[in-house]
């Protein structure tokens, strides 16, 4: 009994120790993990001034502000850049604009090549296969002068009559390679029954009425996941966009684009760094709370992608 | 291209038939033609004919649409930048109907530019494109009145225009979901990258153009290839003295980068999926929104944390650790390769860990319990648990994830190009030290504007990765599962 | 075997599309490119000044007939854009005059041929801008470039740690960072453009120099290079001096990988040798009191400088140099020919004095023309600027004194300098190190006097060929 005990309370104290020393350790590293994004938060909200009176908007060696303010966001959304008056939040609505409608064109292109190659059996469909899964392999870079003329032969760059039409351009230079990217969706319409096809087929259903019918709702994770990624990517890329939109069509930028070129242009200011920080926050709210929402189906996605490659 | 790779081996006794099927295709074709219809006779020569013929008069129309307007870019040329599609293109893409230009009227301000020989490369590119879509169409019209032939003669009705929309919901309904992304993908993938396979060939790289006054470039064989080996050219004793060192760079770095964050990841969802654990989500979202910014902040914020005057190098100092700030990413020529090469491994590790945890804390509760309540009757310690089961369970599954990885790893742009721009650099070297060859490639394309050194250094970045995958994916069990669903 | 039916069919559209939409034959009909409007690009800080301007110009001028947009871009990298896509470039665009030949040879640029226009630019002119904005066009030699404003490298220094004495040598700010502890001087950047400090430095007393960049050379292609020298023993002395002021804990460093405005700012250093589109940056670094420009200052040649050198002595003072370059306005190839007329008249007004008088005011841009330093004095005087301003423009002006432009010929010569790796070889030479790409040679020991003598040949040898000689020949060739 008493020997049953002990072992026991050993059992439980053993436990209890490595308890602890696994919190420490998960709070060490998340402190870790927090620190640059803390730190840009702080930065933005980061209000000093010198001594004769000049604002302080570079990095500092404090991480912590001795001054908070709100004065960087105020400046962030009034400011002129690039001779674009209130151009971040000009850039804000492209950015949305153009990730709305590059999540709905990615998502279906996405989904239906998804079905085909999981559902339906035709000639070419491994070599279909194969070649997405190769072409993809190629560096980008050099493409990119090719697309920039590519969309110029159908007017779809930022020509001074029409400069809202590289918005268009870019949306189609997006969206079009998102069908190639179907192995995730894939993997996860594999595991719906093939059985659920057949009795449908032997139902009378065409193929369209199993895809809308069947396999649509069953896939809402998929599909969560899939517009979760393709929304979030014209939030993050600041190459490919200024290419196709233009060095001097600033007014239809994207905000990565434009929060690059302030920090990085020829002659970067460094001293918007904490007027860039404000930006980093705008951009990073709306994507991170996107996240956290559907955490969920973007882990099963994740998931879903590196069993099946 | 790489599709016929893989499926060449299995095809033998196919291909040995080539010969024999191209001749039935032939002959085929010719008896299409004598047993056709008039209206198939003539759809040889007017595309739609048969299907107006036939009474299929939308169909026919879009037909005859598509022959119009191939036809009508093959003969007027429209041109971009001044220059021309159509026949002008082909001819064109031998880079040798050229001319200077320049020439210029001082009075009325008329000035002639010379050729583009870039565009003439990707518009020739376009046009023959163009062209096999001009036959396939031709074809296909053929094959579409041949067929409503058929269906006369047993005494069917030729499909009507809708009942042809309602086979593309049913019977070819992968044809109407595959083609967006067939036309996207040739359109803005596959003719991009012929393009830039193509300039490797040529004489493009506008240093060597400006330093000759001129505007064009042509073909010159596998000369950019060959420089690699003797440094030959501009680039050349860059080419060849720093090609071997950067793949090195980059195979180790994909190694170690994609090492690191698999077994940190591991590790860490291990940590947090520990029994008794409480805050799991919380300790979970913390590590996700690291996922959730985007790249160019997040690894800003980290070059500016380390950089000489920011607030890591002020804590040291002030800690009395170090006198002089450090150079920690190599941003500075002078600054330690090795260090630059460890911190940029190292913040990897914080960008892609949280990435493993994510995948693997599913996977980890996956596992059958009875697997470890078996080690447990046998006196298994927790740490033979993971060797023995852990462990193995989740490299078996996620084999084809660390492939991906480490084939994205050896491309990893971002991170390179954010935290250090390839730093630091070596005097008289465009690739400094930590630069990956996607980097060096950005370098010496888009800052030098060499677009065939460039596109040589793509085609072996692309080789590596495509062997990489072609050689693990045939192995891998998706791809043998896919024979037997097939 | 419908296939591919609708791939197809969107092909064929677009194909018809391009057909429509685009420009409409090999041969151009008349000008469709003119659309009554006319774009220029500036420079980002003063777009709106010239937009104001323009406006008023059209408004002054009901018959001009064309709306004018201008619109800011960033200045470095616009050549690089114009050259990637001339045709989506404005129809006046504006560079620094070193990239005229560029932009010349990749037929970006149409000629300037109005008579009233170059009378303009010649009566306007020094004759040192008047050289550097020619360039050919099928061995036509044109003038391309109208000089608007001008721009020189000189001191930025920190006023709190550093006396104007001080600022005056670079001796006086190792004193200065001696006491605070701390580097003398940083550059903004280790290119071509930015070491012109040293390679360009004169003697004070009078003047002279070695060096030797294009000198004669004709602007034709296929013409002659002139002459170039970068092996005279002053030059030696200086990259000597240079070494070992950088190798002194109190003396030159480059610039922090955070930018030579966090050293200025963190006093890892106290001064930069900077330009004018630096100065938003440096105020912000030091503040507006504490920011003090000045001319580059001078430096004394050391025994350990001249040792075994002929033609130079301890003791002998000179003056870092710089490029004094210029602004242009230039037209762009692909623009219209109805508008080439009515283009000549608008850039013949922007570049008048009036309007470079009224940019300087608003935006401290530094006219570009003879005697403009009276009217910089007159507008301080006239409390127009501020001291610091003023100084600006004043020190810019004083520099050209000290400085030639960069020169360039027929479109190629001109980049050797910036990514030829001459900078690159120079720099090693102040660091010591080897430096790795001569053919097959390794440049080694560049702290010893055969190895600067190397260097400065290789230099040189760059200059003249566009690429390192395969070898180093046995004898160096005595400077010319």
């Amino acid at each position: 009994m008493s020997d049953k005990k002990i072992k026991v309370s050993s059992q439980s104290r053993n436990r209890r120790v490595s308890l602890t020393v696994t919190y420490t350790l998960l709070i060490v590293l998340g402190i870790i993990w927090l620190v640059p994004l803390v730190w840009i938060i702080l930065s933005a909200f980061r209000c000093e001034y010198r001594a004769d009176g000049t604002f302080i908007g570079t990095v500092t060696e404090n991480y912590f502000p001795r001054v908070f303010g709100l004065k960087n966001f105020k400046d962030l959304f009034t400011a002129t850049y690039y001779g674009v008056p209130k151009a971040f939040p000009l850039w804000m609505l492209n950015t949305l604009v153009i990730a709305v409608i590059d999540c709905v064109i990615s998502t279906f292109l996405v989904l239906s090549v998804a079905y085909c190659m999981s559902k339906l059996k035709f000639k070419l469909r491994k070599a279909f296969m194969n070649a997405s899964m190769i072409i993809g392999l190629f560096p980008g870079f050099m493409s990119m002068i090719a697309i920039y003329f590519l969309l110029k032969s159908i007017g779809l760059t930022g020509n001074p009559q029409h400069p809202q039409y590289s918005v268009i351009g870019l949306i189609l230079a997006y969206s079009a390679g998102a069908g190639l990217g179907f192995q995730i969706a894939k993997g996860f319409f594999d595991v719906i029954p093939n059985a659920l096809v057949e009795s449908a087929k032997l139902d009378g259903c065409t193929n369209f009425k199993i895809f809308q019918r069947i396999i649509l709702p069953l896939a809402k994770p998929i599909i969560i996941y899939q517009a979760l990624m393709s929304f979030t990517g014209p939030w993050m890329d600041f190459i490919f966009a200024k290419v196709i939109i233009g060095a001097d069509n600033a007014r239809y930028w994207t905000v990565s684009v434009g929060l690059y070129s302030l920090m990085f242009g020829t002659h970067p200011d460094t001293n918007l760094f904490t007027q860039f920080a404000a930006g980093c926050v705008i951009v990073a709210i709306p994507i991170v709370t996107l996240f956290m929402f559907l955490q969920r189906y973007y882990v099963e996605g994740v998931t879903a992608g590196a069993v099946k490659g | 291209m790489g599709s016929r790779t893989l499926v060449a081996p299995k095809n033998k006794k196919n291909q040995l038939s080539f010969l024999e099927r191209l001749g039935k295709k032939f002959s085929d074709f010719g008896k299409r033609f004598a047993d056709g219809s008039l209206g198939t006779k003539l759809s040889h020569f007017i595309f739609g004919a048969g299907n107006f013929y036939h009474k299929q008069y939308i169909k026919g129309f879009l037909f005859l649409l598509i022959q119009v307007g191939i036809l009508a870019l093959m003969i007027f040329c429209p041109s971009v930048n001044g220059t021309p599609y159509g026949w002008k293109a082909l001819r064109n893409l031998s880079l040798t109907h050229v001319t200077e230009g320049g020439a210029f009227d001082p009075v009325t301000g008329h000035f002639t530019s010379g050729s583009d020989c870039k565009l003439m490369v990707l518009f020739g590119f376009v046009t023959i494109a163009m062209i096999v879509i001009y036959f396939l169409v031709w074809n296909l019209n053929i094959a579409s009145s041949a067929k409503a032939d058929k269906d006369k003669k047993i005494g069917k009705k030729p499909s009507t225009f809708k009942e042809d929309l309602q086979e593309l919901l049913d019977g070819k309904f992968h044809v109407m979901m595959l083609t967006p992304t067939c036309i996207a993908a040739a359109v803005f993938t596959i003719l991009p990258t012929i393009f830039m396979i193509a300039l490797a060939f040529t004489t493009y790289n506008s240093q060597d153009m400006n330093d000759l006054g001129t505007n064009l470039f042509h073909w010159n064989g596998l000369q950019n290839f060959r420089a690699v080996f003797t440094g030959e050219g501009s680039l050349g004793v860059e080419i060849k003295n720093r090609f071997l060192p950067v793949l090195g760079w980059t195979f180790i770095w994909a190694i170690f980068a994609t090492l690191t964050c698999y077994f940190g990841g591991i590790i860490l969802a291990l940590l947090i999926n520990k029994k008794g654990l409480k805050g799991k989500k919380l300790f979970r979202t913390v590590f996700i929104i690291t996922i959730a910014v985007p790249q160019f902040i997040s690894l800003l914020a980290v070059r500016n944390l380390l950089g000489e005057y920011g607030p890591f190098n002020a804590m040291l100092m002030n800690l009395g650790w170090i006198k002089q700030p450090i150079g920690f990413l190599g941003l500075h020529p002078g600054d330690s390769e090795m260090l630059a090469k460890f911190m940029v491994i190292l913040v990897n590790m914080w960008v892609g860990i949280p990435y493993t945890m994510l995948m693997t804390s599913g996977i980890l509760m996956n596992i059958p319990t009875d697997l470890y309540e078996a080690a447990r009757v046998d006196g298994a310690s927790t740490t033979k648990m993971f060797f023995k089961i852990t462990l193995p369970y989740v490299v078996f599954v996620t084999t084809p994830y660390l492939i991906s990885s480490f084939v994205g790893n050896i491309s990893a742009f971002n991170t390179i190009f954010l935290l250090t721009g390839g730093g630091p650099t070596y005097t008289g070297y465009q690739a400094g030290g930590t630069d990956l060859l996607v980097t060096w490639l950005y370098k010496v394309t888009i800052d030098q504007g060499s677009y065939n050194t460039g596109a040589v250094i793509g085609i072996f970045t692309f080789i590596i990765t495509a062997t990489i995958t072609l050689v693990t994916y045939r192995r891998s069990k998706a791809y043998n599962e896919e024979d037997t669903f097939q | 075997m419908k296939k591919f039916l609708i791939f197809l069919m969107v092909f064929a559209m677009m194909a018809a599309m391009l057909v429509g939409c685009s420009e409409g034959g090999d041969t151009p009909a008349k000008d469709p490119n003119d659309d009554g409007e006319i774009r220029v690009w500036v420079g980002e800080e003063s777009a709106e000044f010239y937009q104001k301007i323009c406006d008023q110009y059209v408004a002054d001028h009901p018959d001009f007939g064309y709306k004018i947009t201008v619109k800011g871009m960033d200045t470095g990298s616009v050549a690089g854009t114009i050259t990637n896509d001339p045709t989506a470039a404005a129809d006046i665009y504006t560079v620094a005059h070193d990239n005229i030949g560029k932009l010349a040879a990749t037929q970006c640029a149409k000629p300037i041929t109005d008579q009233g226009l170059i009378d303009q630019v010649l009566a306007d002119n020094p004759a040192s801008f008047q050289k550097v904005i020619y360039s050919t066009l099928n061995d036509q030699t044109y003038l391309f470039g109208v000089p608007y404003i001008s721009q020189a490298l000189f001191l930025y220094y920190n006023k709190a740690l550093v006396t104007d004495e001080q600022a005056a040598s670079f001796e006086g700010l190792q004193e200065a960072a001696k006491a605070a502890n701390t580097k003398a001087i940083t550059v903004t950047g280790d290119d071509g453009f930015n070491m012109s400090f040293a390679l360009l430095a004169t003697k004070v007393s009078d003047h002279s120099t070695t060096v030797k960049l294009y000198e004669g050379a004709e602007s034709v292609s296929g013409g002659s290079k002139g002459v170039s020298n970068c092996q005279g023993d002053d030059t030696v002395a200086i990259v000597r001096w240079l070494q070992a002021y950088a190798a002194d804990p109190n003396g030159f460093k480059w610039a922090s990988s955070d930018g030579w405005d966090a050293d200025l700012r963190n006093n890892g250093a106290l001064a930069v040798i900077g330009g004018a589109w630096h100065y938003n940056t440096a105020k912000a670094s030091l503040g507006e009191t504490n920011l003090g420009i000045a001319l580059i200052p001078t430096f004394s040649l050391t025994n350990e400088a001249v040792e075994g050198l002929t033609g130079v002595a301890a003791g002998d003072t000179y003056r870092g140099g710089t490029f004094a370059d210029c602004k242009c306005f230039m037209i762009n190839a692909y623009s219209a020919a109805s508008k080439y007329a009515k283009e000549q008249e608008l850039i013949k007004y922007m570049s008048s004095k009036e309007v470079q008088n009224a940019s300087y005011l608003e935006c401290l841009n530094v006219p570009a023309y003879v005697g403009a330093s009276d009217y910089i004095k007159q507008c301080y005087d006239e409390g127009k600027v501020a001291e610091g301003e003023y100084k600006l423009a004043a020190m810019q002006v004083g520099m050209a004194e000290w400085g030639i432009p960069q020169p360039f010929i027929t479109g190629t010569l001109n980049t050797y300098y910036y990514s030829k790796n001459g900078p690159a070889v120079f720099r090693a030479m102040i660091d010591k190190t080897a430096y790795p790409t001569t053919g097959d040679k390794v440049l080694t020991e560049t702290e010893s006097l055969e190895g600067i003598r190397k260097g400065l040949y290789l230099i040189e040898y760059l200059w003249m060929h566009g690429q390192a000689p395969k070898e180093f020949p046995a004898t160096l060739p005595t400077p010319a």
